[in-house]
């Protein structure tokens, strides 16, 4: 749900989520191209369930997720503090099984 | 750089909200400071701006922000500070003739030395266990006005405010007037609570009057836009499969959404003074705050602190203690006269404490009583992290176990966050404590940090 | 307090393990605890069941080499106790015996960890040298740098924690009462055994018993202070690193000939980090070890110790460090642990100093045969009595 009108966003970008294309924008983290695709489960907790973001400012760790980009090699990183960049490939549920 | 070294920075301010901003400006030209703050821009949260790479027409318009922002634009303007933003402190612990803090970028990470240390992080959202609160789409409201003022973004489609504290009719009004869908306001007190604690402090109230007065006109915006506002009927579930659906309240009635925020007071970031073994003191409605002298002086040499990390009391009061912190940093490196420091603190001073009664005034008025609910469900999880429900933690309280043993017992507060969505939860259940050493032990890092980046450190 | 045995001084794993098989032995026994169970090195360490000989044992010459090698007795009895525990105790105690390697990098660590399991076959223990590639068969994403391993199935690891909270609750069930909050202060010998003087949050009391038991970790040696005894008990602060929870990636538990490094993922999915890298211990008011205080972490003690850890296993660099912590255990003159009878102080016990995770439930069940008369020899070499010499001058006053 961006808000339109008085504002304009950087250039146009595509990262992938779990293997599906999402549309964002320069400047936006990741977690905001997420919510904006109403993509709102950044983790398994132990029991399996979907976990979302809590407090949007790199506190609580829950949104913590799996980044990779370029030849840089993946890193676990909160998506509430990180940028979305094009060509980003982030997994949301990658290990936690337990 | 060995410890003998001459430091990198005079001072290190971490932190770039109103404290951080204000002891910079305070300090006369001279002083080799950086500044550094997760964020990439700064502003803190109440300032959360947005991104360069976004223009916004119109932002954070209204009297409130209008000093914020001039602060904050004389703070950017200035050439004596070097900016690291997007930069998370792990840890900071004396070296030589000063502190060292490593610093992440989330690309690598860095060491940089300070003669001084100023610890201005502010504050976060106080974590209050509900069934159903870890839904996806549930969240603070904090997060959730983070997201409205920063990134332009409303994060659902009609979201629910709960809570105790009257800022989140702010983030509800902020919300609804970037497009989003306010699905109500419900105040776990009943609104002449709210008034017979303004009654309590009536000089505080009146001398407040245009800011009661604002908050008044914000609800009547909302309920005008047809938000109902609820009084006396306290969250106590959020419903839903997999994600938000509805939060239910007191009274067994659900709004039905697919966000909730809640908003029950905040709780200062004390994860670094704790580390760096700086004293502290339990703060309300919980968590813990830095202690200082009159001079933002912190127990160990060389260490300031300012703002809410000191005890959550607004960006006025905040900037107040910023600017004493600038200028005792001055007098302690001989460059501002004792005197002269005097002198320019009388006025900061008085502002500080007119700021500080109308923090304790909304303290009063946002009191959130005693949290967590001891009935809650036993299947309610309340570390997050990991899993920990309320049945799991009253097992541990019925065989004595105290925070530390409770943490070995159970793991609340192994996980990611080192317990600061469960610590201050814990510990109101176990009746309150008075010392630090009662909570958990704080540990490196203070932030996850990659190990590869960790050994990489140059 | 009329009509108890024995007084256990510390509800760390030793002592509440050492409470509940005196109790199933029928003996009547209070656990004193200054602050509550798990309070010290039993909640602190990361849970490494290591049976081959430590590294510790191996780095300073072949004559202590040989002298720890004696412990292989205790390993092989300890092996056989933790196969039993799982049942006894309960699933929570996530007992993981799925086997264990010692790596060696370099042609000199693989002659030290040949010596070393011709030393371990000879005391009777399975283990085996295996090379680089047949190490990576067991733990996939094992360094190339690794060029031979000696491995032992018994070996893996366990929830420390959750450990001396099940033996806690065994020996309440059978009617040991745990007293927390409760630190002795004062102890002098009478006619029925010893008075100890505990304070409480209710006050001082006094305690009287014909046995004591010391298991107070690194505590132990102040304690033995209030007995008029020198406990040759050295306090070492260590550093313990755990990561953020992940999927399955790592099997066997890790350990390094050459380095100081145990590794192994806890059921939990957390990768935990340790191997005896040192923290700096704080001093208290009157400029002693301070004990009670978490001890400092060094920067680089956490450095080498990841350091380590990603040059034997890789992937650890890609996982997040989540929480690095310091513990405070104790150590004796000569590396092996102290357990037995005092003979300067009849009816003093003590169990202290190392190893006291994989060893701790094994020296509980031989101390408390040893504590109620039974004939066990198999604790002879950990006895007080070698350090006899220290107490020459020491022991109990008059009763």
């Amino acid at each position: 749900m961006r808000s339109d009108g008085d504002v304009r966003r950087g250039a146009p970008l595509t990262l992938l989520v779990d293997g599906q294309a999402v549309a964002a924008f320069e400047g936006e983290t990741i977690a905001t191209a997420m919510l904006a695709r109403d993509l709102l489960a950044f983790r398994l907790d132990r029991g399996g369930r979907p976990r979302g973001l809590f407090c949007n400012m790199g506190v609580c760790g829950e949104c913590l997720v799996t980044v990779a980009h370029g030849s840089a090699s993946p890193r676990r990183l909160r998506a509430c503090l990180t940028p979305a960049a094009d060509g980003m490939i982030v997994t949301t549920r990658p290990d936690e099984r337990r | 750089m060995n410890d003998d070294a001459r430091p990198d920075y005079d001072l290190a301010v971490v932190g770039a909200g109103p404290a951080g901003q204000a002891a910079c400006l305070a300090l006369p030209d001279g002083p080799r400071i950086v500044v550094i703050d997760e964020q990439l821009r700064p502003g803190g949260q109440i300032l959360r701006q947005p991104p360069r790479a976004f223009s916004v027409r119109g932002w954070l318009e209204g009297a409130e922000y209008r000093r914020l922002k001039a602060r904050l634009a004389a703070f950017e303007s200035l050439e004596s500070v070097e900016w690291l933003g997007g930069c998370s402190v792990l840890g900071a612990r004396e070296a030589g003739e000063g502190w060292r803090l490593a610093l992440s970028d989330g690309g690598g990470v860095r060491e940089v030395t300070a003669r001084r240390i100023l610890i201005a992080t502010g504050c976060y959202d106080m974590a209050v266990p509900l069934p159903g609160w870890t839904l996806p789409g549930a969240m603070s409201a904090g997060g959730v006005q983070a997201f409205v003022k920063s990134q332009m973004l409303a994060p659902g489609h009609r979201i629910a405010f709960a809570g105790s504290h009257p800022l989140q009719l702010l983030a509800a009004d902020q919300l609804r007037k970037a497009g989003g869908t306010v699905a109500a306001v419900a105040f776990s007190q009943p609104f002449r609570r709210f008034v017979l604690k303004a009654l309590g402090r009536p000089w505080t109230a009146l001398t407040n009057l245009p800011r009661l007065m604002s908050v008044l006109l914000m609800g009547w915006r909302l309920r005008a836009a047809g938000v109902p506002i609820h009084f006396g009927r306290a969250p106590t579930a959020v419903e839903g499969r997999d994600r938000v659906q509805g939060l239910r309240l007191e009274d067994g009635a659900v709004v039905a959404c697919d966000a909730a925020a809640f908003c029950f007071g905040f709780l200062p970031q004390s994860d670094l003074p704790r580390a760096m073994g700086l004293a502290v003191r339990p703060a309300r409605p919980g968590g813990w705050k830095a202690c200082h002298d009159a001079w933002m002086r912190a127990s160990r040499p060389g260490a300031y602190v300012a703002g809410e990390t000191t005890g959550v009391k607004g960006a006025d009061a905040a900037a107040a203690e910023g600017a004493l912190a600038g200028l005792a940093v001055a007098v302690d490196m001989g460059v501002l006269p004792l005197r002269e420091a005097v002198r320019r603190a009388a006025p900061v001073r008085r502002a500080r404490a007119r700021a500080l009664r109308f923090a304790a005034l909304l303290e009063a008025v946002a009191d959130p009583g005693p949290l967590p609910d001891r009935d809650l469900p036993a299947d309610t999880i309340v570390c997050r992290c990991e899993d920990v429900t309320m049945g799991d933690l009253r097992a541990a309280l019925a065989i004595g176990a105290d925070a530390g043993g409770v943490k070995l017992a159970t793991r609340c507060g192994m996980g990611v966050c080192q317990g600061r969505n469960c610590e201050h939860g814990l510990l109101a259940l176990l009746g309150g404590v008075s010392t630090e050493p009662h909570g958990f032990t704080p540990r490196f890092p203070a932030r996850p940090i990659r190990i590869g980046d960790l050994l990489a450190e140059d | 307090m009329d009509g108890v045995d024995v007084l256990v001084i510390g509800a760390g794993l030793v002592g509440c393990a050492a409470a509940c098989r005196l109790a199933q032995a029928g003996a009547r026994v209070e656990i004193l605890e200054a602050a509550r169970p798990n309070a010290g090195a039993s909640g602190a360490n990361a849970g490494s069941l290591h049976f081959q000989l430590e590294r510790r044992f191996l780095e300073n010459g072949e004559a202590l080499a040989d002298q720890a090698a004696s412990i292989l007795g205790l390993n092989l009895l300890a092996i056989e106790e933790w196969r039993g525990l799982a049942d006894e105790l309960g699933p929570d105690i996530r007992v993981h015996m799925r086997g264990g390697l010692m790596v060696a990098e370099t042609a000199d660590e693989v002659a030290i960890l040949e010596r070393k399991v011709a030393r371990e076959v000879q005391g009777g223990l399975a283990s085996r040298m295996i090379d680089g590639d047949a190490a990576r068969a067991l733990a996939p994403g094992l360094s190339e740098t690794v060029v031979a391993a000696s491995h032992l199935e018994a070996e893996g690891h366990a929830d420390p924690k959750a450990l001396t909270l099940a033996f806690a609750a065994a020996a309440a069930a059978r009617g040991v009462r745990l007293r927390q909050r409760c630190r002795v202060v004062a102890a002098r010998p009478v006619r029925s055994g010893y008075r100890l003087t505990v304070e409480t949050p209710d006050g001082p009391e006094d305690l009287t018993a014909p046995k004591i038991l010391i298991a107070a970790g690194a505590w132990s040696a102040r304690i033995g202070e209030l007995f008029n005894l020198h406990l040759p008990l050295y306090p070492v602060a260590l550093l313990m690193s755990a990561t953020e929870r992940t999927a399955p990636l790592l099997d066997p538990l890790i350990q390094h000939v050459g380095q100081r490094l145990s590794m192994k993922q806890a059921q939990a999915g957390n990768v935990l980090i340790g191997g005896g890298w040192p923290s700096r211990m704080r001093l208290d008011a009157a400029g002693r070890f301070d004990l009670d205080r978490p001890a400092e972490m060094l920067a680089s003690s956490l450095r080498g110790n990841l350091a380590v850890a990603a040059r034997v296993f890789p992937r650890v660099a890609e996982l997040n460090l989540i929480r690095s912590w310091t513990g405070i255990t104790a150590i004796t003159a000569d590396q092996l642990p102290l357990v037995g009878a005092i003979p300067q102080a009849p009816g003093v016990y003590v169990a202290a100093g190392g190893s006291a995770f994989t060893l701790g439930p094994t020296f509980a069940r031989l101390l408390a045969r040893r504590i109620l008369d039974e004939p066990e020899e198999r604790l002879e070499i950990f006895s007080p009595a070698r350090f006899g010499h220290l107490n020459s001058f020491m022991g109990a006053a008059d009763a």
